[in-house]
């Protein structure tokens, strides 16, 4: 008799389709993964209905990879259903991880945000001006569409997870070696971050490192670079000190600065507040007003701090919401 | 298992008492789950209060304690040894602050006594996380640098080299006394200045103890308490041993850097500088060390005139007062009268200082000998103007006189500015060099200005003299002396206590991305260039969090401030 192949699924939430892309991005190795494994649900590139998923016995699949934030009833109702149908989920790439771009509409509000889109979007025709409703009827008949939440959540917040798979998207490399762990028979312990490593990303940067005194932030475009030296030591922003590694360097070794995407380094708490407390013990200068210049510089500071986690922060979302 | 721990809720006589109802925070406290006992008392940190912690500690088996009372600055040492004298680590203790932050501050009895609450039980939770600390000790080096051979560097020197223990005193000139030597007979007692030092240097000179360290500076200062390393160079512009390196070890350091004198050309109105009889109390002091009082045409003055407060007690210069200007210039009028007894002597003030001892028998004994005292207002000055042809003076000085109420002029031959006191040129540096603060007008900064006077912040810094605040000679003295003392005392214990808080550094999750180095007030934190790692020197840190907070990789951590401790402390306080 054959040996049972390992039962997989994997899912989107609120996501941009890009953690999708990594997987395909571990190119032939794809293949592997077939031979190895049933897959039973992929939304962007395998037929299958969410009424197979609901049919299945509780604890069927043996591994679901979700990436996505949960943003609505339907991606919480799946989270809930690929929970109780799965041995492993695995909180796939900074949106499942931590909230990752779309936890940055918890800075507005859920009307704001539907106002915004539906009633004052330039693209609009006059007219046409509907916010969507969970029901309408039509002509008799009944058309649902998913809840729209008040905030943004990352999947610990609906349902226990067991592996967190960080990036934005997950390097493929990363990708390919945590379904071989997983597969396999030395799984990390549950509550692991997978894919990553224990240490922060200056710890692989190659670049030199000296004390560092900042007195003006630039884009990476309005300066030459030094391609050796420390991006924040030339003024660059880069989450680099705050961030987890395991992406292989890949932003600062082209000369932008880490975005964060790998979430808070091993020992960080808040990868936001934590980066805006060494910001401030840096910048070169004394005087309150040259201080308010030199933040000045940076634009969206609350956004850059909390590109990929602002739902798993302190914060988590504004009041107003 | 649940933790242990006792809570006690101190009334402090009525200070607390009158505004918060202990019995209700001590009922509160009593619900919380790992609260094994609370209990009110009258004074917490009465001999009868701390042994209620000792017995209950000994028969109740508390593990943790926590007292809401006043601020742990004022008590924790004290509940601290009682928790040691019980058998328990001294860090397993946290107090509540309810009465600075609670009755003093607020007359609502209900919310204040809410709020006590809440402060106790963030106590409780973070008591919860403390860990057992333990003190390290380093040993002392029985060497001090003194820097500075002025009056306070001099008496420091004597003091140490005297009890036995080697000296290095440094000294950026190339003769001893400081501004003391510049100085012709001191106030009150009309005592010689040059007495006073010659056989204090005479001492200094024959002491096998103490190495002399003539046109020498302080290049740098390494390493920390008991342990500095402190590296020395020769700065005489000629001669041998120019430009030479010298390191010497050292435990301690006392800083006697003096001041200097306010440059009189900086006020203009006087005319010092263009009126050639306008002269400063240093330049005057010169002409007494000659023994000859003269204008600068060599005839003798018919009249002087002292003027106060140049430089000092101003709103564009310094807004202190000097402290020895007008004891000074008092001591000038004795001293003219004396080889001058025709001279007619006016005296122009704001207001007589004769705070000290003898000072005021001092200003009395001065108006005896008939000083033309004349008061100008603060903010105002007298106008000093060439005289006429016809004027049997050099000089008329117009003044607003303040009990009078009327412009008086007055004639002059010699006019005596009484130049301040101000923080030497090179303050900066020294405060660098050996890691203490200054404060807005330059002077060095005390641990304490009345509790620790002669220490810093940076352990085993001492400062005396002149240069942490304008002071007359026997309170240089005295601060001389008891920086020594302080020194002797510690050389005595042999080895020096550095507290268990500190900032430490995980090399694991350091990433030696270096954004602590700058950092540290206390120049605590190195960076090792082979292992790519920063790390603390413990003895140097003062566990200020400075590089706590700033860390990004969370690397470096407070001992006794986790981030653990300090969110349940705050959770605590939300409940």
């Amino acid at each position: 008799m054959a040996v049972k192949k390992l039962q997989i699924a994997l899912y989107w939430g609120a996501a941009c389709g890009g953690c999708d892309v990594a997987v395909l991005d571990t190119n032939e190795f794809i293949l592997d993964v077939a031979a190895l494994a049933d897959i039973r649900l992929w939304p962007i590139a395998v037929d299958g209905k969410y009424a197979d998923v609901e049919a299945l016995a509780d604890n069927e699949l043996d591994l679901t990879f979700f990436n996505g934030a949960v943003r609505n009833s339907e991606n919480e109702h799946l989270a809930k259903l690929l929970r109780r149908k799965s041995k492993m989920l695995v909180a796939f790439g900074s949106c499942a991880h931590l909230g990752g771009i779309p936890g940055l509409a918890n800075l507005t509000g859920r009307e704001e945000i539907l106002t915004k889109n539906y009633l004052h979007n330039p693209s609009i025709e006059p007219g046409n001006k509907k916010i969507p409703l969970p029901e309408t009827d039509l002509n008799g008949q009944l058309l649902q569409l998913p809840y729209f939440f008040k905030r943004v959540y990352r999947l610990a917040d609906i349902v226990p997870v067991d592996y967190c798979l960080p990036g934005c998207p997950p390097a493929p490399e990363q990708v390919k070696l945590s379904i071989l762990a997983l597969a396999g028979g030395k799984r990390p312990p549950p509550g692991s971050t997978i894919g990553a490593a224990e240490r922060n990303l200056c710890d692989d940067c190659q670049r030199s490192k000296s004390e560092k005194k900042i007195k003006h932030f630039y884009r990476p475009h309005e300066i030459l670079q030094d391609p050796d030296k420390c991006l924040l030591e030339q003024g660059i922003l880069c989450m680099g000190p705050v961030t987890r590694s395991g992406c292989g360097v890949r932003c600062p070794d082209t000369g932008l600065g880490c975005r964060g995407c790998y979430g808070p380094a091993p020992d960080v708490m808040d990868q936001g507040s934590k980066f805006i407390s060494a910001l401030g013990s840096i910048i070169d200068s004394k005087d309150p007003h040259e201080i308010e210049t030199i933040i000045a510089g940076i634009p969206d500071l609350t956004a850059i701090l909390y590109r990929f986690g602002l739902p798993a922060s302190f914060l988590q979302r504004s009041l107003k919401l | 298992m649940k933790a242990k721990i006792g809570v006690y809720i101190c009334h402090c006589g009525s200070n607390i008492a009158k505004i918060v109802d202990c019995e209700a925070v001590r009922e509160y406290i009593s619900t919380l789950p790992e609260v094994a006992i609370a209990r009110t008392y009258k004074y917490m940190c009465s001999n009868p209060g701390q042994d209620l912690i000792v017995q209950d500690i000994k028969e109740h088996g508390l593990q943790r304690v926590v007292v809401a009372a006043c601020s742990p600055r004022m008590h924790e040492r004290t509940f601290r040894a009682a928790l040691q004298a019980a058998g328990l680590n001294p860090y397993m203790f946290e107090m509540a602050n309810i009465r600075e932050q609670c009755s003093w501050v607020h007359d609502d009895p209900q919310a204040a006594t809410e709020k006590a609450k809440a402060l106790a039980q963030a106590a409780v939770r973070r008591v919860v996380h403390h860990e057992a600390l333990e003190q390290m000790t380093v040993d002392m080096c029985p060497n001090t640098l003194v820097i500075g051979a002025g009056i306070a560097g001099l008496t420091a020197t004597l003091e140490l080299a005297e009890a036995g223990q080697k000296v290095f005193l440094l000294e950026k000139q190339d003769h001893l006394g400081g501004n003391l030597a510049r100085v012709d007979l001191t106030a009150p007692y009309l005592d010689s200045a040059r007495d006073l030092l010659i056989e204090r240097i005479t001492r200094v000179r024959s002491s096998g103890n103490i190495e002399l360290l003539l046109n020498s500076r302080l290049q740098q200062l390494q390493g920390y308490v008991g342990n500095f390393t402190a590296t020395l160079s020769r700065t005489g512009h000629d001669g041998p041993g120019t430009g030479k390196i010298r390191e010497i070890q050292v435990g301690n350091v006392i800083v006697c850097t003096g001041y200097r004198e306010f440059a009189a050309e900086r006020v203009t109105h006087f005319g010092y500088g263009k009126l050639p009889d306008v002269i400063t109390s240093f330049d005057f002091e010169k002409m007494l060390q000659a023994g000859r009082i003269e204008c600068c045409d060599g005839t003798i003055p018919k009249y002087a005139a002292i003027i106060h407060c140049v430089g000092s007690r101003s709103a564009e210069f310094h807004g202190y007062c000097s402290r020895v200007c007008c004891m000074t210039a008092l001591k000038y009028v004795h001293e003219i009268k004396s080889a001058v007894p025709s001279c007619y002597v006016s005296d122009l003030y704001i207001d007589m200082h004769a705070f000290g001892k003898g000072h005021e028998d001092f200003y009395r004994r001065t108006s005896e000998v008939k000083t033309m005292f004349l008061m100008f207002g603060k903010g105002d000055h007298p106008i000093i103007r060439s005289a006429g042809p016809k004027d049997d003076c050099k000089m008329l000085i117009e003044v607003n006189e303040q009990l009078s109420g009327e412009l008086i002029e007055i004639p002059a031959d010699l006019v005596i500015l009484m130049v301040g006191m101000e923080a030497q040129e090179d303050a900066m540096e020294t405060a660098r060099l050996v890691n203490i603060s200054q404060d807005k007008e330059g002077w060095f900064i005390e641990s304490h200005p009345k509790l620790d006077p002669v220490a810093t912040t940076t352990d085993g810094i001492f400062i005396a003299g002149t240069c942490v605040a304008p002071k007359d000679i026997p309170d240089t003295v005295a601060q001389a002396r008891a920086a020594a003392a302080r020194i002797l005392a510690r050389i005595a214990k042999g080895k020096i206590a550095v507290d268990a808080v500190y900032a430490e550094i995980s090399d694991d999750a350091c990433s030696g991305c270096r954004i602590c180095n700058e950092l540290c007030p206390y120049s605590a934190i190195e960076y090792d260039d082979k292992k790519k790692r920063s790390h603390v020197i413990s003895a140097m840190c003062k566990a200020c969090g400075a590089c706590v907070a700033a860390c990004p990789s969370g690397a470096i951590k407070g001992r006794h401030f986790t981030d653990q401790q300090i969110l349940a402390q705050i959770e605590g306080v939300l409940r």
